[in-house]
């Protein structure tokens, strides 16, 4: 059997899946080794007694629609998959509860609506929220262009239509917020937002969370059908369909080097496949620390990553109730709960093992079919800072302590909304960070990556994509990279991966 | 429009071309130590989740004429130095090899996770007429014997947030095996719970563990356990079958039932369960193998393609894809052995099959993905393990 290919990609996660589909569909033989024995990585599901459950989609966001198509519906056109997905678009809206203050804000997707509800909430605030959607939209549109250029600022091309977004780059969510003269209260509604990247207005950089928000808010969400492990089969199955090969239950020990040179990687089981180009779903952590014989690892890597810190690690629990969303009264898609809303107290909390916050969505509001009638799948994700809950685990207490958080957060969303769910839950899951740890072998349960925090927030990330292209041939894609964690994220990072290592080799046939 | 931004200084505008240096520094001032990789959370994570655990028989114990309990402790020689702690309920499975052919297993662990904090566990295994496995370990099976097993998996075991407290096992021939880890558990104080064990069986000399949960039950007032013998009348026992009126009694307010034992067992409990008219939730049964008509004993061929070539080995109407494999050492990929689990999830090219799906995940199913292990061919059949 033929052994040698053009690319290795290790890790069928999303960014690898579709970093492998896009050079199969660039005519090169293409291998992808995967740990697991399906696609995927996090984007899957699995089955308790009579439900599917998500693992871990919340919102699928920058699709949009065919008249106001986002990025990933651009990037699914383009791999050919798009007539062979069904979504359902959520009609929802955000909704935060406070648990501190007792209030919860409810607001409509559509940047009007929006900003409508907001004044009704925070009278007052309308000038100071018609400029953040400008600030928001403009930073939208200046990073869409960045990602096109691949990084590249053209001073006078960005002082003349972006010049707010030029102001503004270097700035947090906070600093820039104040200075929109925004009334505390709007922006700490905003702000709340945060718990879909990890990191606190404090710390995250202006122009990545508004251009998120405003995706979030003007594009809406899609849900799926079948679950993203839908998505993930799919692609999986046309890279095979083009001629691609996929190994499952192959977990990639090293990572082979002759003279200084990728040559290709060893299994665990012994097997050694050939490649020049490797595109990586792993960690730079795992690779740069694991993967690669020390000797080969450049000192900039190393420092590279010795300077990054590890993002929210995931905690997640999967309720399969015994009754229909409506006669819960469960009536939202999503609902976050925190305990403050100010994003930086509720980040100081969940370092905390008590933290209960969390996003709960219901699955059968975007999906009405997705369990039996007169059932609901609901799930709840919420966040740890830090490594507090590893630190925490020891063999005796495990169990133990899964139920105690999960009973935390169960109860903090039934406080807060008013809405019993626990005497119906039929069936239940919970994933601690050493489940995410044990899936996707990521460093300590991570689900975000590295932290989105000073010099490490997305501008500085892009700004650096060519200079920190350490090891010739080595690419990356994946929630690590370039463009942060989500699934929008890492299905993009797989595009951007899948066009480095095409650059890479073209550099060669020159 | 260029917006007013209070106390954002004009020259701002200016500093993004300073982010790619100034990150450079920062990663110029970083350390260049090793990278840290040695994360607790992993390091947990693969103790309770190995993917293999190397194990050896130190022990062997006559249950009675049909059953022995096999004592498992780390085979600390071929790398395994501690067991993976468990839930009580969870199952190991055990890679058997025998003759030409490899076959895994899925037995109940019998004894409390306490033991596996001592690096033991404890199977039981029950004399099934024709079962190799079985057959194999009651008459071959010495102390000494090394074997490869699983890490636990399974979903039988008690859930705070969603049973109730006051629980009712109920319990045919071999199905015990659950529920003496549970009351085992209950009185090392790792489960908090208040559990009636129904145990049936046909006469008293089937009954296993019989002086330990006897032992049990009179040190803890929160175990109970009510014999049922179906074809013997002794006293200390009951005689005929579990029926609502032995139930009721034990029965709260709130109640969760816990049932394992043969098919013929859950569908009888079934019946007595359904005057109950309990929601779900209040029902949990050990993975087990629904019915199925099966047709007529016909031999068809089976085409498995693995990673690296391809087998053609027959395979009856009557048994399971995954039997014919393992039958005929072909290696592949399994832990539940009852459609559950999806760890031996393949992709079926060719063929009619019949087969449990209600395990199958909805875009599997579109995908023509099946677990052989609960599935029978109905002509010749090729399917593609994972690879």
């Amino acid at each position: 059997m033929n052994t040698k290919y053009d690319v290795i990609v290790i890790g069928a996660g999303n960014g690898g899946l579709v970093a492998a589909l896009e050079l199969v569909k660039s005519g090169k033989k293409v291998l992808v080794l995967e740990s697991a024995n399906s696609p995927g990585g996090f984007a899957t599901s699995f089955i308790r007694g009579r439900f599917e459950f998500e693992a871990s989609l919340q919102n699928l966001c920058e699709f949009g629609t065919k008249e106001n198509p986002g990025k990933l519906y651009k990037l699914f056109e383009k791999l050919g998959i798009l007539d062979k997905l069904e979504f359902a678009p959520v009609q929802s809206t955000f909704h935060v509860y406070s648990l501190k203050e007792q209030v919860d804000y409810k607001l409509p997707f559509g940047v009007d609506a929006f900003i409508h509800k907001m004044n009704e909430y925070v009278p007052g605030c309308l000038n100071s929220m018609n400029k953040f959607f400008l600030l928001a939209e403009e930073s939208y549109n200046a990073l869409l262009y960045l990602e096109e250029n691949k990084g590249y600022v053209d001073q006078n091309y960005f002082k003349k239509n972006f010049v707010n977004f030029l102001k503004v780059s270097i700035h947090t969510v906070d600093k820039v917020m104040a200075s929109l003269k925004m009334p505390k209260k709007a922006q700490e509604i905003i702000t709340s937002f945060w718990v879909h990247i990890g990191s606190p207005g404090s710390r995250l950089s202006f122009v990545h969370f508004a251009s998120l928000f405003y995706s979030y808010i003007s594009k809406g969400i899609q849900i799926p059908y079948n679950r993203s492990y839908q998505i993930s089969l799919l692609l999986a199955d046309e890279i095979e369909k083009l001629g691609g090969e996929i190994k499952y239950l192959s977990t990639v020990k090293e990572i082979l080097f002759k003279e200084n040179t990728i040559v290709g990687v060893l299994l665990n089981n012994g097997k050694i496949y050939e490649a020049k180009h490797i595109i990586s779903n792993v960690s730079p952590t795992n690779v740069y620390g694991k993967l690669i014989p020390k000797p080969m690892v450049p000192k900039d890597a190393v420092k590279l990553t010795n300077s990054r810190v590890l993002g929210a690690r995931g905690f997640a629990i999967y309720l399969g109730l015994n009754q229909s969303a409506k006669d819960l009264g469960l009536e939202e898609y999503s609902y976050t709960i925190l305990e403050n809303l100010d994003s930086n107290k509720e980040y100081q909390n969940r370092s905390l093992m008590k933290n209960c916050g969390s996003v709960v969505t219901v699955l059968n509001n975007a999906i009405s079919t997705c369990s039996c009638k007169g059932t609901t799948i609901v799930q709840f994700t919420g966040l740890f800072m830090g490594d507090v809950f590893s630190k925490n685990v020891n063999e005796k207490n495990y169990f133990d302590l899964k139920d105690r958080v999960a009973e935390n957060m169960i109860n903090a969303f039934e406080k807060a909304t008013g809405i019993i769910i626990k005497p119906y839950i039929e069936e239940i899951e919970i994933a601690s960070p050493l489940t995410f740890a044990r899936y996707s072998a990521h460093p300590d349960g991570v689900i975000f990556g590295y932290k989105a925090t000073g010099m490490d927030n997305l501008l500085p990330r892009m700004l650096s994509q060519d200079d920190e292209n350490y090891i010739l041939n080595l690419r990356f894609c994946g929630g690590f990279e370039v463009n942060l964690a989500g699934f929008h994220s890492t299905y993009l990072s797989g595009d951007l991966s899948a066009k480095q290592t095409l650059k890479d080799m073209k550099g060669e046939e020159i | 429009m260029e917006l007013e931004l209070k106390g954002i200084r004009k020259k701002d505008k200016e500093a993004i071309r300073f982010l790619n240096k100034e990150r450079k520094k920062i990663i110029s001032d970083s350390s260049s130590q090793p990278i840290e990789t040695d994360f607790v959370g992993n390091a947990l994570s693969n103790s309770f989740h190995p993917f293999l655990q190397q194990v050896k028989v130190a022990d062997i114990i006559v249950e009675n004429y049909n059953t022995k309990t096999f004592v498992l402790v780390p085979n600390k020689e071929a790398g395994t130095k501690r067991l993976a702690y468990f839930r009580p309920g969870q199952y190991i499975s055990i890679e058997v090899p025998i003759g030409k052919g490899i076959y895994k297993r899925p037995y109940t662990i019998s004894c409390s996770p306490k033991m596996a904090l001592d690096n033991t566990y404890t199977i039981t295994i029950k004399r099934r007429i024709n079962g190799v496995v079985s057959n194999y370990f009651l008459d071959c099976v010495q102390i000494g014997e090394t074997f490869l097993i699983s890490a636990p998996n399974g979903e039988f075991y008690y859930e705070k947030l969603r049973d109730a407290k006051n629980v009712i096992a109920l319990a045919g021939g071999s199905g015990i095996t659950p529920f003496l880890s549970m009351a085992e558990a209950i009185r090392d104080g790792i489960l908090d719970i208040k559990l009636t064990i129904f145990y049936g069986a046909k006469k008293e000399k089937d009954l296993v563990f019989r002086n330990r949960l006897d032992e049990l039950a009179k040190k803890s007032n929160l175990i109970e356990v009510i014999y049922i013998l179906s074809d013997e009348q002794i006293n200390s026992t009951k005689t005929g079958f579990i029926t609502k009126e032995i139930i009721d009694p034990y029965l709260q307010n709130e109640t969760s039932f816990f049932v394992c034992g043969p098919l013929g067992f859950y569908e009888s409990m079934n019946q007595v369960l359904k005057e109950y008219h309990l929601p779900n939730k209040y029902i949990r049964h050990d993975a087990f193998f629904g019915k199925i008509d099966l047709e007529e004993n016909e031999i068809y061929h089976l085409k498995v393609i693995t990673q690296n070539r391809e087998f053609m080995i027959s395979c009856s109407s009557r048994e399971t894809l995954l039997c014919a494999m393992e039958k005929n050492g072909v290696v592949a990929p399994s832990k539940c052995h009852v459609g559950e689990c999806g760890f031996c999830k393949s992709k079926l090219k060719s063929g009619k099959v019949k087969t449990f799906d209600e395990n199958i995940r909805a875009a599997d199913k579109e995908n023509r993905y099946i677990h052989p292990c609960a599935t029978f061919p109905e002509s010749d059949v090729v399917i593609e393990l994972p690879r």
